[in-house]
């Protein structure tokens, strides 16, 4: 008997030393990130990735001249100074593809929490292995408003998602015509009445174009024609030909990078002259559109979550930026800052929960509050409603509209033209054409 | 009346440059009786090739044409010699599963050399421009010089093939395989050279088809459907057929702004809402099913 205890005595000493190290000597915490790193959104992808490592970077160092507390703290305060790592990973903008990754990055990379994964498909199935797997994930990127509408209680999601955007847009066109918007005198609505939409027909697209039918039908706004096509579809003649036959005074699409380029490009060889273009972000913000297009993008409407000159009224803003465009030699776009905010929102999570539990995660990014003027992007905060119909959605958050003007020194930036009242430039309207 | 004309003038356009991608197949059925299914994946490689091409050197992607079709030419005499050469020995089946191998192999090679991102040609003499001939009737550049090189190509093969020593010799082995053979046809040779006019026309047609279409290592099997609808409703082997069918299966990818140019006529709305781009190409698919039921050997074929 003697003998079998002085057997057990160590081993349950070694066994107890484990698991006090495991407690207190965590010194990276891995976070999985997964993001369209190639094929037709490679573009957003090396963006959202950039701006995540940028946060990354701010949250493990100590920068305490940016006005933010994780700028202030090196690393997770609560757990010894923890590190953030961030494990990247490309599902290629393919939804099986995507929760496989999750799956290998739970099992065999040892991830507390997944980040991800702009494509609203791919979030749909990686928040799914989340739920069954009991891995938090936080969404920085994906707008479907269907993915906070599943009641999951391991996701959260930063963005606004695209009620919230398309409504902006509709209250945008509201506002023209009570001549609300600068330097434009009130349209009349006859005149911006007609409406034709081409959508890109996954998950993302598809909510897109239900949400532009139900709204312009609340507004009193006319959808001629409303097509979703493959985003991967290597010529849109017809699509375009379409959307002209119906002679839209504005035209609106949801396209991710290469198709939205593509649609522009047809756009102009097919001599189309809508009075306005809105693309609901994604490709219409990514670098590439405008860097492609040039000149052509000009008076370009696109909802968007973040412009450069939003450091114009935001210190916080404008200090991030000034790093992100030293690093990349561009500045932050609405991806790169709400891959940015997830990150951020990641850090505070865990800092609240101060272990990486996931009931301890759980139960902070429940309860968690952000203010406003901790974050980059111009909303009120990072609330999440913790059950609801919206269960996960952050509550605070908010859009905008910029349109692609050229600035005094010729560059083409894109300014804010919605809400209203923090518009940095006057309307360009009608559209010149091409 | 505007949306029928630019449908009707734009659909011609892009058939004229879905014949020329059908060429090469129905050249090599013609004068092999075997179904290349790598046919899209050598389209593809004239993709990147004019591109790649067009990137390095700096040069216009239209000059790199004549490139991509030694490239082509080069691919299919070697796929030849080196493979079918082989495959055509063995019974039909290993003739299928062998060309749709290749399919596989060309395919994934691109993608691990190229990677799976689409890549478009930003800047070249025809790229963004187009002419507005009133009407509705738009011809993008790049287009119209794809549908006039087409139209050039299905003359120079016709011609080969019927006003050439080479041509009659083609023609002889397709015929008679064994019987030119006893004429002192070179057989091989004629194959060879079968695969590499196929190959060369359809490379050409992927870099003429690269100043509009983006491409990635999938972009294949679509041009592969579209040649086979073409090939089947053309008939098998028939290089006229071929050209009449591409003008056809151009229009049927049409019949979407045909079905808008009606909805505005008549002012059905319900008829403007319903999403006819999103099937366009179903129609080509349906087509190439009612001609294999209704008529095997096509409008124009001349084998069985």
């Amino acid at each position: 008997m003697k003998k079998r205890f002085t057997l057990v005595l160590p081993l349950m000493l070694v066994l107890s030393l484990i698991l006090v190290m495991q407690t207190y000597a965590v010194e990276t915490i891995k976070i999985g990130v997964i993001y369209p790193l190639t094929g037709g959104a490679a573009a957003e992808g090396r963006e959202l990735r950039a701006g995540a490592e940028l946060a990354a970077e701010i949250a493990n160092t100590r920068i305490p001249e940016i006005k933010m507390d994780m700028a202030k703290r090196a690393g997770i305060a609560s757990m010894g100074g923890a590190k953030i790592e961030l494990i990247f990973k490309d599902h290629e903008g393919n939804p099986t593809l995507g929760a496989d990754l999750a799956k290998k990055l739970i099992q065999d990379d040892k991830v507390i929490g997944i980040m991800g994964c702009y494509h609203s498909a791919v979030t749909k199935t990686v928040s799914a292995v989340c739920e069954e797997m009991g891995i938090p994930m936080i969404n920085d990127s994906s707008t479907s408003p269907a993915l906070t509408n599943r009641g999951f209680k391991w996701f959260w999601r930063t963005t606004p998602h695209d009620i919230t955007f398309t409504k902006d847009l509709f209250d945008f066109l509201k506002g023209l015509t009570e001549g609300k918007a600068m330097g434009v005198p009130a349209i009349s609505k006859a005149q911006i009445k007609t409406l034709a939409a081409a959508c890109e027909k996954t998950e993302w697209g598809s909510q897109v174009s239900e949400t532009i039918e139900s709204l312009s039908r609340e507004y009193g706004f006319d959808l001629k024609k409303s097509i979703l096509y493959a985003a991967k579809s290597p010529d849109l003649s017809s699509e375009i030909r379409s959307l002209k036959s119906v002679k839209p005074d504005i035209m609106l699409f949801a396209s991710y990078a290469s198709d939205a380029i593509l649609m522009m490009k047809t756009l102009k060889a097919e001599k189309a002259h809508p009075k306005m273009i809105w693309g609901q972000d994604a490709g219409f913000e990514a670098p590439e559109f405008r860097s492609t297009l040039g000149d052509d993008v000009i008076g370009v409407l696109s909802r968007t979550v973040f412009a450069p000159q939003v450091g114009q009224v935001k210190e916080v803003s404008g200090q991030v930026n000034f790093l992100y465009r030293k690093n990349m030699g561009r500045d932050l776009s609405g991806a790169s800052a709400r891959a940015f905010t997830g990150v951020q929102t990641w850090v505070e999570v865990l800092e609240k929960a101060g272990s990486t539990a996931p009931a301890a995660i759980q139960k902070a990014a429940n309860s968690i509050f952000i203010p406003g003027d901790q974050l980059i992007v111009p909303w009120k905060g990072i609330r999440f409603a913790a059950s609801g119909s919206d269960q996960g959605q952050n509550e605070l958050g908010s859009g905008m509209i910029g349109q692609y003007q050229k600035n005094k020194e010729g560059e083409i930036v894109m300014e804010i033209v919605y809400p209203f009242d923090v518009a940095t430039a006057k309307l360009i309207y009608p559209l010149k054409g091409f | 009346m505007e949306i029928l004309a630019g449908s009707l003038s734009a659909g011609l356009l892009i058939g004229m440059v879905f014949a020329l991608v059908a060429l090469g197949l129905t050249i090599i059925f013609g004068v092999m009786d075997i179904v290349n299914f790598a046919h899209g994946e050598f389209l593809m490689i004239g993709m990147y090739t004019a591109l790649l091409t067009a990137h390095a050197t700096g040069v216009d992607p239209l000059l790199t044409i004549p490139f991509a079709g030694l490239v082509g030419f080069l691919l299919g005499v070697v796929c030849y010699l080196g493979f079918v050469k082989y495959l055509i020995r063995g019974p039909m089946v290993a003739q299928l599963l062998g060309t749709f191998g290749l399919m596989l192999v060309l395919r994934n090679l691109a993608l691990f050399l190229f990677g799976s991102e689409d890549r478009t040609i930003q800047e070249g003499i025809l790229v963004g421009k187009s002419f507005d001939l009133g009407m509705g009737i738009i011809f993008p550049a790049t287009k119209l010089a794809a549908a006039v090189l087409s139209v050039i190509s299905f003359i120079a093969v016709w011609l080969l093939i019927n006003r050439t020593r080479i041509g009659k010799a083609l023609m002889a082995t397709a015929l008679n395989a064994q019987g030119a053979r006893y004429m002192g046809i070179p057989t091989e040779r004629m194959n060879a050279f079968a695969w590499g006019i196929g190959g060369a026309s359809v490379t050409m047609a992927g870099a003429l088809l690269v100043n509009f279409w983006s491409v990635t290592p999938f972009v294949g099997l679509l041009f592969t459907m579209i040649a086979f609808a073409i090939v089947a409703l053309g008939g098998f082997g028939s290089i006229p057929g071929a050209f009449f069918a591409g003008l056809i299966v151009g229009l049927i990818t049409e019949l979407p702004g045909i079905w808008d140019f009606v909805a505005e006529m008549t002012g059905f709305d319900w008829m403007a809402a319903v999403p006819m781009t999103s099937f366009k190409y179903t129609w080509v698919y349906l087509a190439y099913f009612l001609i294999m039921l209704i008529r095997p050997q096509g409008l124009f074929g001349w084998k069985h």
